[in-house]
């Protein structure tokens, strides 16, 4: 992390234990929700879409003005099926890409679209974002080695040693030789990467902040670079970057809150504008 | 009907968080110092929700006590929800590599597949029967070098001879449809109550009139007396159309040796979106024999499930020194 990184973390550190949690909605407004409707919007979450689930996470990390058993939202496993392509096609087909600001630089896209009305969520969260499940064609698996060690470093126990000493002889065990035979090639174990994806309320931004963890198929934690691979470059680096989750270890990247309350406002402008009165569980 | 083979299980993969080696080693450095007492610990996983990829059994910052004190009282911090079923476990964590290395791994999976044996037999798996998938880990921790080495044990009875599969199809095609959206709804209803969420085994009733309703393990003889269509269900991690996961193992062990059936119908439960798959999950039908040495109350089945490393029977490093070494850390931060 960069010094100037650094600093601006711990002003906002500074800033939110001075600063009390939003407790009155100026969702209409300004975009950005307060701690009460983080809750109903992820309460709404969990129950519509049940594989996201609520954390309590590490006891020690805790933020008190969130509920104990509430502190964020997490749902693990998401494999990144296909590549950015083939979901574009089908994004465009359901009709759900709209382009929010053509001047902008950043070429904002609500990228999460949404066929089924009644599937739509608070903060562009229902499922985790067409972000995280780009991937890019170019890019190859790199996992970093050095993260599990390889096989030859010298205190590696001899593998010969542990060979057999069970399990030949029960035929009741799927051989991995089989598993392996379900991914025909390459693009198949492609495929295979996995997300965690969960969903913090950062209160100095008063929004939702989405954070990433990345798995090689042998579920091996993605260096950050092979994280940025998978989103696509228009975000990568600008408003998606490598951060400290405040509940979990590990390397995580994160969307970047500080426009997230201006892109809601402008959702939440078209919806009003057509007449559709916004609310926080939608 | 197809030709009988041997039922193959898809084995359980382990997956640890970061956060667990954190709270490990805090624990280590302040609690347990040197003392190589088993830790009781709680593995945490889910019926599989993609058709692409199995589940894991987790192991998070939770699952280990924050400190060892606590650990009484607090186990009811280690509430699960339908996304994270509680799974008691054991850590062997060892001071040396060399003791690491030492530890008799044939005689640990063992002891635990006895608790587990005796679980069925005392009729505790009917109360809390997430004790059937009970594990094992051991460890070692170089808190020099911020590495880990570890290896995960899933018990799994051995039943002798092999159980048989006659038939194994998507449930969507097993059951009629009205069955199908009855057993839909069943199952949904059963994930959402927050009593039956985490409950990983059931019992699947099917009336005359294709109405399907699930039950908790306990009610096995009421329901056998009734004569209705029983099927054994259970969350199953693995996403393979061709095999069940392994906590299917051990539910046939219990099934065949505390019901007494030996033809068994039992369905994989699996998930999409959060909610009841049919075409994903799996209907199959098992024949098991109970051998006669089963029958003695002396008498411990075997035991495998020791986890592969790729295609090798061998254990896992991680190295954490890049996220907790304190040196580079603040390198890093410079």
């Amino acid at each position: 992390m960069v010094l100037s990184q650094k600093l601006h973390e711990v002003y906002k550190g500074a800033m939110e234990r001075f600063t009390p949690p939003r407790t009155v909605s100026a969702f209409k407004e300004k975009g950005v929700l307060s701690v009460d409707e983080f809750v109903l919007a992820g309460d709404n979450l969990v129950a519509k879409c049940p594989t996201w689930s609520w954390e309590a996470g590490d006891s020690s990390k805790r933020k008190p003005f969130l509920p104990a058993n509430k502190q964020f939202l997490i749902t693990r496993n998401v494999p990144c099926l296909r590549r950015a392509s083939a979901i574009e096609e089908e994004y465009e087909a359901a009709g759900g890409e709209v382009l929010l600001d053509n001047d902008d630089d950043d070429g904002w896209l609500a990228t999460h679209g949404k066929p089924k009305e009644k599937e739509a969520k608070a903060d562009e969260e229902i499922l985790p974002s067409l972000d995280a499940l780009e991937i890019s064609n170019r890019k190859t698996i790199q996992s970093i080695s050095s993260h599990f060690g390889g096989e030859e470093e010298e205190d590696i126990p001899d593998m010969a040693e542990y060979e057999d000493f069970e399990g030949v002889t029960d035929p009741a065990t799927l051989p991995t030789t089989y598993m392996v035979a379900c991914e025909p090639d390459e693009d198949a174990i492609l495929r295979t990467r996995t997300y965690d994806v969960s969903i913090t309320y950062d209160k100095y931004y008063q929004t939702p902040r989405v954070w990433l963890t990345g798995y090689d198929e042998s579920r091996r934690v993605l260096d950050l670079k092979s994280v940025m691979d998978d989103v696509s470059q228009d975000h990568a680096r600008k408003t998606v970057t490598p951060g400290n989750h405040p509940h979990m270890s590990g390397d995580h990247v994160t969307v970047h809150p500080c426009q997230h309350a201006a892109v809601m406002k402008k959702i939440i402008d078209v919806l009003m504008s057509r007449g559709v009165e916004p609310e926080v569980d939608k | 009907m197809a030709e009988s083979t041997v039922l193959q299980f898809s084995p359980f993969q382990s997956h640890v968080e970061e956060g667990f080696w954190k709270r490990l080693s805090s624990l280590k450095l302040n609690t347990l110092g040197l003392d190589e007492t088993p830790v009781k610990i709680t593995g945490f996983y889910g019926p599989c929700s993609h058709a692409q990829v199995s589940s894991h059994l987790y192991l998070l910052d939770e699952s280990l006590p924050a400190n060892l004190a606590e650990e009484s009282s607090s186990s009811e911090m280690v509430l699960g929800n339908r996304n994270r079923c509680p799974i008691p476990g054991t850590l062997y964590n060892t001071n040396t590599l060399e003791s690491f290395r030492g530890l008799d791994k044939q005689s640990l999976i063992r002891k635990e597949a006895k608790k587990i044996w005796e679980e069925i037999c005392s009729g505790r798996v009917e109360a809390a029967c997430a004790v059937l998938s009970r594990f094992l880990v051991i460890s070692y921790a170089d808190l020099k070098k911020w590495t880990f080495h570890y290896w995960f044990a899933f018990p799994a009875l051995v039943l002798n001879p092999s159980a048989l599969v006659s038939k194994l199809q998507p449930a969507s095609e097993w059951f009629n449809l009205e069955e199908g959206k009855s057993l839909s709804e069943a199952c949904n209803e059963w994930r959402k109550s927050s009593l039956t969420a985490a409950v990983p085994f059931f019992l699947v009733i099917i009336t005359a009139d294709s109405h399907v309703t699930l039950r908790p393990l306990k009610d096995w003889e009421t329901c056998q007396r009734d004569g209705h269509k029983l099927l054994f269900g259970f969350y199953d991690p693995c996403h393979l159309p061709s095999n069940p996961g392994w906590p299917l193992r051990n539910f046939l062990a219990f099934i065949c040796s505390r019901c007494k059936i030996e033809k068994i119908q039992f369905l994989c439960y699996r998930e999409r979106h959060g909610l009841a798959d049919l075409t994903h999950s799996l209907v199959g039908e098992a024949l098991v024999s109970i051998s006669q040495e089963w029958k003695n109350p002396q008498f411990i089945p075997e035991a495998v499930g020791w986890e592969r490393n790729g295609s090798k029977l061998a254990p896992r490093r991680i190295d954490l020194a890049t996220s907790m070494d304190p040196i580079r850390l603040a390198m890093s931060a410079a």
